[in-house]
């Protein structure tokens, strides 16, 4: 298939987020809020500039609603963009295109979630309730004790070590990847809380086999970034955040429903973003080995460590050979996750991996890797995915 | 066996209700396309391959493989005292189709473990469930 993709057309130009907390005592409207005026301010840009809103269906909070609350007067454009996980580079996806159709300028994309002190995913679905119908199929998984996200991956990682041998420690060292980079973020709820492979192996298990540290942080707090096009990006305040490639894909089999359906897809430990990565490194005329830095979507270690493969940075079942001591670490063959991701500096659902990746390539990350110009950044699954890679404008 | 606190299917959802109606008459059924002859697993109207409308359900033999698990420790629902086994099973005659079962306690699987289904019958609802195959046994 071809496309007529143009890249670096459109640019990231203002990024904003809350503080990460367990409980932000404030609502997710206000959070959305805060972190939508935070990337107006960041960009040099007022609420009257903004004509487009984005957000993720699993949201509170309507593009309208946001809009009024920050006093945008002038709203043209809005956009829901699918599920929570594998919605925010979609979410700029969308932005981008509303931006090159022509049907608005300025377009904000935001995540607000109060993720710990309200509704906690992983506190399971149901109580006595009657589940199915509503084509999602959740009667063939629920009723049998698969309830949380937690079981759905530890079943995809459980999976993983029967094809691949698969270990513990590579989940490990993903963990510890992010726990190093927290522990130099400020803003990440595991600032200055040090882990070591021990702790690691030490934790709780959870859900074999993933344990405490395989889990990613219930977070309240909220991320926003303002996207526009490369013509009104070169008049702001900031370096922009180039779009250089960007892609969505749901690949084959993909099942019905949101998550656990996926379980019978023909092969658990390949996902959409096998096809995901085709057609963005196609797009952007590049190879994984081009890449400089990745966030990568990681609700869990099992999530990162599957993309790191779909992705192509080794080969299917060969993650455990390639992440090393210190692989995934800055200054290692692929530094990930460098605010401390989902694992260790707050799950605001993929939007603070989108915001991270414009510091990798503004040059401002807390844990900078030296000479980044090629900044993947990715959310992922279950039904679908979609991922970007940035450059300095 | 109670209902208390158990999430219990809806069983009259027109994609899956035949699968429930069998369930109570201790027959596993799967959907099937009858112009591919293949399992349109999970149930919906349309076969993906051929697009054909259909409302073949058959007999599947009950005969399984586990496939994957993972042993739940932390117990988020009070109907699921932990720890329980969630275990994914690959049926026998179509190993394109998957199903969920739960075992009490921690199980000590290996991938590929031979499994047969049982159907356990609550007040109003029968669910599909697997036990492991002893060896030398059925
Ligand atoms: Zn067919």
């Amino acid at each position: 298939m071809t496309d007529t993709w143009k890249p670096d057309t459109t640019a990231i130009v203002g990024i904003g987020a809350t503080d990460f907390s367990r409980e932000s005592g404030r609502s997710a409207l206000t959070l959305a809020a805060e972190a939508t005026l935070a990337a107006l301010a960041d960009a040099g840009l007022e609420p009257s500039h903004v004509d487009g809103i984005v957000r993720c269906d699993m949201d509170e909070v309507p593009p309208v609603a946001l809009g009024d609350a920050i006093g945008v007067a002038n709203l043209e454009y809005w956009g829901d963009v699918g599920p929570g996980g594998s919605a925010p580079c979609a979410m700029i996806i969308q932005a981008m295109a509303a931006i090159t159709a022509g049907l608005a300028t300025t377009v904000v994309a935001f995540r607000s979630i109060n993720g710990r002190s309200g509704q906690r995913y992983g506190a399971g679905y149901a109580r006595d309730v009657r589940v199915g119908g509503r084509s999602a199929f959740e009667d063939y998984f629920l009723p049998f004790g698969m309830q949380t996200p937690g079981q759905y991956f530890a079943t995809v990682a459980q999976r993983h070590m029967i094809e691949y041998g698969t270990d513990e420690q590579t989940l490990g060292r993903i963990a510890l990847a992010c726990r190093r980079h927290a522990n130099a973020n400020p803003a990440a709820q595991m600032h200055g809380r040090t882990m070591t492979m021990d702790d690691y192996e030490l934790s709780r298990m959870l859900t074999t086999p993933l344990r405490l540290f395989d889990f990613c942080l219930e977070t309240d707090g909220a991320c926003a970034v303002v996207v526009t096009s490369i013509e009104r990006a070169r008049d702001l305040r900031q370096t922009p955040a180039l779009i250089h490639s960007a892609a969505q894909a749901g690949g084959h089999d993909a099942q019905p429903g949101q998550m656990f359906p996926a379980l019978l897809r023909e092969d658990i430990t390949t996902w959409s973003s096998t096809d995901v990565a085709t057609i963005l490194y196609r797009r952007g005329g590049v190879r994984p080995a081009d890449v400089d830095v990745a966030q990568i979507y990681d609700c869990f270690t099992i999530t990162t460590l599957i993309q790191i493969e779909d992705y192509g940075f080794c080969a299917k079942g060969e993650a455990k050979d390639f992440i090393g001591d210190g692989t995934l670490q800055v200054g290692g063959a692929l530094p990930i996750n460098t605010s401390g991701g989902h694992l260790s500096e707050g799950y605001v659902h993929g939007m603070n991996h989108v915001v991270e990746s414009v510091r990798q390539v503004r040059g401002t990350s807390t844990n900078q890797v030296a000479d980044a110009e090629l900044s993947l950044v990715t959310s992922a699954p279950t039904t679908g995915g979609s991922a970007l890679l940035l450059v300095a404008g | 066996m109670k209902n208390e606190n158990r999430v219990l299917p809806v069983t009259t959802d027109p994609d899956t209700a035949p699968f429930w109606a069998a369930a109570r008459e201790e027959r596993l059924v799967i959907k099937y396309c009858e112009e591919c002859d293949r399992p349109i697993h999970l149930p919906r109207a349309y076969c993906p391959v051929c697009r054909r409308r259909s409302d073949v359900w058959r007999d599947a033999s009950g005969s399984g493989r586990v496939y994957s698990w993972t042993i739940v420790e932390h117990q988020v629902h009070p109907g699921y005292p932990t720890p329980y086994t969630s275990v994914l099973v690959e049926l026998a005659d179509h190993r394109s189709v998957r199903l969920l079962g739960s075992l009490p306690g921690r199980v000590p699987l290996v991938g590929g473990e031979p499994v047969q289904v049982w159907f356990e019958h609550l007040e109003n609802v029968t669910i599909p469930q697997w036990r492991l195959v002893e060896a030398g046994g059925a």
